[in-house]
């Protein structure tokens, strides 16, 4: 093969290195500096509520047979079709959890998918469904944590081709993600389905599976809610519209009950594709929000 | 455009023969993963009378209890016994995990069974809940990790 001309040669080595440029400014974190975090002091008895609305532990959980098995040590594989995600410690440990983050660090992990090194978090982690948490909770939330007793445990590398390359490419998507608004759900219901609709669609991010996605990888929310394939690779995930026409629950009552006890009281659709763990925890809610989960659940149609 | 009463009629039962053949067709394909679909049917009608005690929608009865308890066990040790290696696949909503962690798979069916005998023999109404979670938290954990979501 001829090499192409000098003047060529030098052509396509510019066009490369405005392509390198124009990559590196569009996929540029973009985080909250810590003056815009507010002064909040933290109830620890909301952090828990926002811990198990948003199921942190089903994906932060350990891997299998490890111990302390209750606690988010994280590390234990979540499989995609692009590759196998290893979730992180989200214990105080200083070395290998969440111990060293400031206020302003948590918040942008959960609502700019930013680590506190400003390295891009892939959306396997839901900071699309975050970014509509209210500061105050996701405060709350990081104090409840801290609490937690502190176990050391580094998560695996993550099995992804070309790893830091797509990590960077992750800000250019954001840019695309991030420009267009959260779900906003019409506010005139009552306070518990409006209570309903904010668990449900920010620290519950049920949309993440069952809200389909479009080609880019965003929420199709023409298809809201409306089932799709599951993130895992493993058949389909249902629709949670018309729940109660479908006849899959009699009642708002009838899915509280569901959603509290699963398939130990014989709901036995909760328990596959993942909802058996989500549904554990979603069990240890107040009652009252259980019941706004169900009330705004059993409003889609 | 309408359609005789004669190619109606002929249409259906043509449907039917094909539906019918579809369905001979994968129980003949699959016949384990067919016949254990039909006992873990019946296990989850015979759950329905126990979960209506449950939440308070029947009396409690010790005879409804025992009846259901035990064919709950029956069609548990019947569908255990269904699974033989190479039976997942195409439509059956078994994981690879039933074979690939088999001892896993097995015990989590002998705790079910248990679950199932100790429900049978509950006569008292204080010990019902906490018999029913045990036998229904016995089919979560074993439907989280075996069992694929519906296709």
């Amino acid at each position: 093969m001829r090499l192409p001309s000098r003047k060529a040669q030098a052509a396509i080595a510019f066009v490369l290195a405005v392509a390198a440029f124009v990559f590196w400014l569009l996929s540029r974190p973009d985080p909250l500096p810590a003056s815009a975090i507010p002064a909040h002091t933290p109830d620890l008895a909301n952090g828990e509520v926002v811990y198990h609305a948003g199921s942190c532990f089903a994906c932060h959980k350990p891997p299998e047979g490890a111990a302390q098995g209750s606690l988010p040590s994280g590390g234990s594989p979540f499989k995609t079709p692009i590759g196998v995600f290893y979730p992180q410690n989200l214990t105080p440990d200083a070395e290998t959890g969440l111990g060293r983050w400031s206020e302003a660090d948590f918040v942008n992990a959960m609502t700019r998918g930013l680590s506190p090194a400003g390295h891009h978090y892939f959306p396997a982690f839901p900071y699309m469904a975050y970014r509509s948490m209210r500061t105050s909770d996701l405060l709350d939330l990081r104090a409840y944590l801290r609490g937690l007793p502190a176990v050391t445990s580094e998560a695996p590398r993550h099995g992804l081709p070309l790893l830091p390359l797509a990590r960077r490419g992750v800000g250019v998507w954001k840019r695309l993600a991030f420009a267009r608004a959260p779900f906003a759900p019409a506010q005139d219901g009552s306070d518990s389905w409006k209570r309903g609709a904010y668990l449900v669609n920010a620290p519950g991010h049920c949309g993440e599976c069952h809200t389909p996605k479009s080609l880019l990888m965003v929420e199709d929310l023409g298809r809201y809610m409306a089932g799709g394939p599951h993130p895992g690779g493993e058949g389909k995930v249902p629709t949670l519209r018309g729940l109660v026409e479908r006849k899959k629950y009699k009642d708002a009552g009838d899915l509280v009950l569901a959603l509290q006890n699963g398939e130990e009281l014989g709901y036995e659709d909760l328990s596959s594709g993942g909802m058996a763990q989500i549904q554990s925890n979603l069990a240890k809610l107040p009652e009252s929000d259980v019941r706004a989960i169900a009330d705004y659940l059993v409003s889609l149609k | 455009m309408t359609l005789s009463k004669r190619t109606l009629a002929f249409s259906a039962g043509f449907s039917i023969v094909l539906a019918a053949a579809w369905g001979a067709g994968l129980a003949a394909d699959n016949p384990a993963a067919h016949q254990r679909h039909e006992a873990m049917e019946t296990v989850q009608e015979s759950f329905k009378p126990l979960r209506a005690i449950a939440v308070k929608e029947a009396q409690f009865d010790a005879a409804v209890v025992k009846k259901n308890a035990t064919t709950i066990l029956e069609k548990l040790k019947e569908a255990h016994g269904l699974f033989p290696e190479g039976s997942g696949g195409g439509d059956s909503r078994a994981k690879p995990e039933i074979w690939t962690d088999r001892a896993g798979f097995d015990q989590a069916m002998k705790d079910a069974q248990a679950a199932a005998t100790a429900m049978a023999a509950v006569t008292e109404e204080a010990a019902f809940v906490p018999a029913m979670k045990t036998l229904g938290g016995s089919c979560k954990g074993c439907h989280d990790k075996y069992r694929l979501p519906k296709q």
